[in-house]
C-alpha cells in the first residue's frame, strides 16, 4: 500500500484568469506596434502632412490591426473592445497633449524672463523694447497680493460664515441661500466686473462723475462674487464632513450652540476650511476682466489700495499679450509663469494642509 | 407595568423638539450666520436688478431686435445696439468647444478611472484638478502663441475639403466655405480656434465631474455585467455610461456655463466682428458677448455702457439657467451628496 499524499498543491503563481497565450500577447504588442511603424513609413514615404497621416493613415491601420487581433483572440466580443480601447487612448492622448502644452509652454517660454530682478523691479522707465534685464513684475506680484489680500480679508469670513449657516443652524432661508451662491458661481467674470464698474465708477444716477476713480479696493469688490461661491460651497462640503456626534455629543455635555461650533465644529473642520480659503483665492488670482475694468493699470510700484492705478499680475500679463516685440511677449510669459507658480503653490498648500491636518485628526480618534 | 395601563391604548404625541436659541451667545451666533447668508440673496438680486434696471432704457430702445440686430454703432444721434452676431457667436463658439471637448473629456474620465495603472491615475487627476483651475489669461497666451498656428493649420486642411466635386455636381459644403469667397492668407481669429480654446478649457472640468462620478459608481454593476458575459465595450456603453448619464450631463453644462461666460481668452483669438457669421466656422469672424464687452467698455459712451449692462444681463441670465439645469441634473445624479 503505497502512503497517500496529503500535502496541499502548490498556488498556482498566477490566477487563472490572469493567464496569457503568449502567443496573443504577442498579436497584442505587433497590433500595437506595427500600425504606428508603418504609419511612419507612409507619412515619410509620401511627405504628407502629419495631422492628416494621422487622421487618415495611421487612425485607420490601427482601427484594421486592433479590430483584427480582437477579432481573432476573443471573438465578436473582442472588436468593441478594441474600439473602445483605441478611441479611449487616442482621445486621452489628445487631452494629455494639449495640456501638457499648456503647461510646457508656461513653463519653458517663462523660465528665460525668469530672474531675481524680474520678480522685485517695477515696470518704470520699461518700453516695449527694454531688454529682459530691466524692470519685471514685482510691483504686479505686490499689487495681486493686496488686491486679492483685500477680497479675501472679507470673503472668507462671509463664505464660511454661509456655509455655518447651511450646515449647523435650521435656517429657513436655507435652499434659497444654496441656490443663489449655485446661482453666483454661474457669473461671468465680465459681467461681475460690468456690475462693479457700473455701479460705482462711470457717471452714474445723474452725476457727472462717478462714485470713485478705477482704484484697487473696486477690484477688490470686482473680485468677490467670484470668489464667494467657491468659499462657500467648499466650507460647506468641510462642515457637512464633521461628525454629527461630535456635535450632539457638545450639546450633550450642555454646551450652547454656539459654543459647539467654536470649540467642536471648528477646530474638527479646520483643516477643510483652510482648503476652502485657499481654493478661493486660487479661484481670483488670476481674474483678469474684472480688474481690467475697475482698475487703472500702473508701472510704478503702488501699495495703496485705496487710491491710484495699481498693477496686478493678470493686467501686466494683459497689457504685454499682444505686443509684437519678442521681448514684450517674453514679460507676458514670465508673468503667465508667475501665475502658475502661484496657483501651483495654493493647490499644494490645500493639499497638504488638508491631508495632515485630517490625519492628526484621525490618530487622535 | 401600572405605566403600561395609563396609557391605555393611546399614543401620547410626539414631543416637539426645540432648537430655539436660549442663550444671547447663541441668538447672536444665528444672527450673524443669517446676516452673512442674506448678503448672498441681496448681492445675486442687485446685481440683476441693477442690470436691469440700467438696461431698460436700451430695452426699450432697441425692442426685440437688441436681440436679433447686428448693428453697434455709438455715434451720438444715430445710435443702435444690437448684439446678435455676438450672442450666436457665443453659443456656437461653446457648441464647438463642448462638441470637441466632450469625447475627449469622457475618454480622459475613463481612462483615469478604468484603464490607467494607480499612479498613472492619481498624477493625472491631480494634473486635470489644477488645469481646471488655470486662469483663463494665461489660456489666452498659450492660445494665442501655441495653439492659434497649429489649429489654423488644421483649418487650412479642412478649407482644402470644402468644395466636392462629383461629376455630375459639384458644391460647396457650408461649414467649410467662406461667405464671400476665398479671401483667406490667414486663418486666425476664427470661431474654430476660439471653439478649441474654449475645448482646453472646460475639458479638466468636465473630465473631473465624470470622473468623480465614475469612481463613485457602484462596482459591484460592473462586476456583474462583466461576469454576465458583458465586454468592456459594451459594459461602458451599455452600464456606465447609461448610469453616469446624469453626472456627465451636469458636467457637460457646468463646462458649457464656462464656456459661455469665457472673456479674456476669447478675446484674443477671436476676430469680434458686429455681422453675423452663421456656420462659415473657418472665416475669421465671430462673436462673442463677454468679449464685446471687454472691447466696448472703455471708450463707451454712457448709452453704450447701459448697452453693454443689457448685453451682460442677457448673458447672466442664459448661464444662470445653465447652471442651475446642471446643479439640478448634478444633485439628481449624485444622490449620496445629500443636497
Amino acid at each position: 500500500m503505497s502512503e497517500l499524499d496529503l500535502s496541499a498543491l502548490p498556488r498556482p503563481k498566477s490566477q487563472p484568469w490572469q493567464v496569457r497565450n503568449p502567443k496573443n500577447t504577442w498579436l497584442i504588442t505587433a497590433a500595437s506596434v506595427l500600425p504606428m511603424v508603418l504609419a511612419v513609413i507612409i507619412t515619410l514615404g509620401a511627405a504628407l502632412d502629419p495631422t492628416v497621416a494621422t487622421i487618415l493613415v495611421f487612425l485607420p491601420l490601427q482601427i484594421i490591426a486592433s479590430v483584427s487581433v480582437g477579432q481573432y483572440i476573443y471573438g465578436k466580443k473582442g472588436r468593441g473592445d478594441a474600439l473602445l480601447v483605441i478611441f479611449t487612448i487616442f482621445f486621452s492622448t489628445l487631452v494629455g497633449v494639449l495640456l501638457v502644452s499648456v503647461m510646457f509652454s508656461v513653463v519653458v517660454n517663462g523660465i528665460r524672463a525668469m530672474s531675481p530682478q524680474f520678480i522685485s523691479q517695477n515696470n518704470v522707465y520699461i518700453s516695449p523694447t527694454t531688454s529682459l534685464g530691466y524692470g519685471g513684475v514685482g510691483h504686479a506680484v505686490l499689487g495681486t497680493v493686496l488686491i486679492v489680500g483685500l477680497t479675501t480679508l472679507f470673503t472668507i469670513p462671509l463664505g464660511i460664515l454661509i456655509a455655518v449657516y447651511l450646515t449647523e443652524t435650521r435656517g429657513r432661508m436655507r435652499s434659497t441661500v444654496r441656490t443663489l451662491v449655485q446661482a453666483m458661481s454661474g457669473l461671468p467674470s465680465v459681467v461681475s466686473g460690468l456690475f462693479i464698474f457700473a455701479l460705482l465708477i462711470s457717471p452714474n444716477f445723474g452725476n457727472a462723475t462717478g462714485f470713485t476713480q478705477q482704484a484697487g479696493w473696486v477690484g477688490s469688490i470686482a473680485l468677490f462674487p467670484l470668489m464667494l461661491p467657491t468659499v462657500a460651497r467648499i466650507a460647506e462640503e468641510a462642515l457637512r464632513l464633521v461628525p454629527q456626534e461630535l456635535r450632539n455629543g457638545a450639546y450633550a455635555l450642555g454646551a450652547p450652540a454656539f459654543k459647539a461650533f467654536w470649540q467642536v465644529t471648528l477646530p474638527a473642520a479646520r483643516s477643510g476650511l483652510i482648503t476652502a480659503a485657499l481654493l478661493g483665492v486660487a479661484r481670483i488670482i488670476g481674474e483678469t476682466a474684472p480688474l481690467i475694468l475697475t482698475t487703472a493699470p500702473a508701472n510704478n510700484t503702488n501699495l495703496n489700495v485705496f487710491e491710484g492705478s495699481i498693477a496686478t499680475l493678470p493686467t501686466y500679463l494683459y497689457s504685454y499679450i499682444s505686443q509684437a516685440q519678442a521681448t514684450s511677449q517674453q514679460r507676458a510669459w514670465g508673468a503667465a509663469l508667475v501665475i502658475l507658480i502661484l496657483v501651483f503653490v495654493l493647490f499644494s498648500l490645500a493639499r497638504v494642509l488638508g491631508s495632515a491636518k485630517s490625519t492628526k485628526a484621525k490618530k487622535r480618534k | 407595568m401600572t405605566q403600561l395601563q395609563d396609557s391605555s391604548g393611546e399614543i401620547p404625541p410626539r414631543r416637539q423638539l426645540r432648537t430655539k436659541p436660549f442663550s444671547l451667545a447663541d441668538r447672536v451666533f444665528y444672527g450673524v450666520t443669517k446676516g452673512a447668508s442674506s448678503i448672498s440673496i441681496i448681492l445675486v438680486s442687485a446685481i440683476l436688478l441693477f442690470l436691469f434696471s440700467q438696461s431698460l432704457s436700451t430695452f426699450q430702445a432697441q425692442g426685440l431686435d437688441f436681440i436679433t440686430g447686428s448693428q453697434w454703432n455709438n455715434t451720438k444721434g444715430d445710435e443702435v445696439f444690437q448684439i446678435g452676431p455676438m450672442l450666436w457667436g457665443s453659443v456656437l463658439i461653446s457648441i464647438l468647444g463642448i462638441i470637441g471637448g466632450v469625447p475627449m473629456a469622457i475618454a480622459a474620465a475613463y481612462f483615469i478611472e478604468f484603464m490607467a495603472p494607480k499612479p498613472v491615475a492619481k498624477v493625472a487627476t491631480v494634473m486635470i484638478d489644477l488645469l481646471a483651475a488655470m486662469p483663463s489669461i494665461v489660456i489666452g497666451l498659450w492660445g494665442l502663441y501655441v495653439l492659434t498656428p497649429v489649429v489654423s493649420h488644421w483649418s487650412e486642411l479642412l478649407y482644402t475639403m470644402h468644395h466636392v466635386e462629383l461629376g455630375f455636381a459639384s458644391f460647396d459644403i457650408p461649414l467649410l466655405s467662406m461667405s464671400n469667397g476665398k479671401d483667406p492668407n490667414t486663418f486666425g481669429g476664427t470661431p474654430f480656434v476660439a471653439g478649441w480654446i474654449v475645448a482646453v478649457m472646460i475639458v479638466p472640468i468636465i473630465t473631473s465631474v465624470t470622473r468623480e462620478i465614475f469612481s463613485q459608481m457602484d462596482r459591484d454593476l460592473i462586476n456583474s455585467a462583466l461576469a454576465l458575459g458583458g465586454s468592456r465595450s459594451s459594459v461602458f456603453m451599455r452600464v456606465i455610461l447609461p448610469t453616469a448619464s446624469g453626472g456627465v450631463t451636469g458636467g457637460v453644462l457646468l463646462g458649457l456655463g464656462r464656456a459661455l461666460g469665457e472673456t479674456v481668452a476669447i478675446f484674443y483669438v477671436l476676430n469680434l466682428v458686429s455681422d453675423i457669421n452663421w456656420f462659415n466656422i473657418l472665416e475669421s469672424k465671430g462673436g462673442s458677448i463677454a468679449s464685446l464687452v471687454l472691447q466696448k467698455f472703455g471708450e463707451g459712451t454712457s448709452e453704450e455702457v447701459k448697452a453693454l449692462m443689457a448685453a451682460g444681463l442677457v448673458l447672466f441670465v442664459i448661464t444662470l439657467l445653465v447652471n442651475w439645469l446642471a446643479a439640478v441634473i448634478v444633485n439628481r445624479a449624485q444622490p449620496w451628496r445629500k443636497i
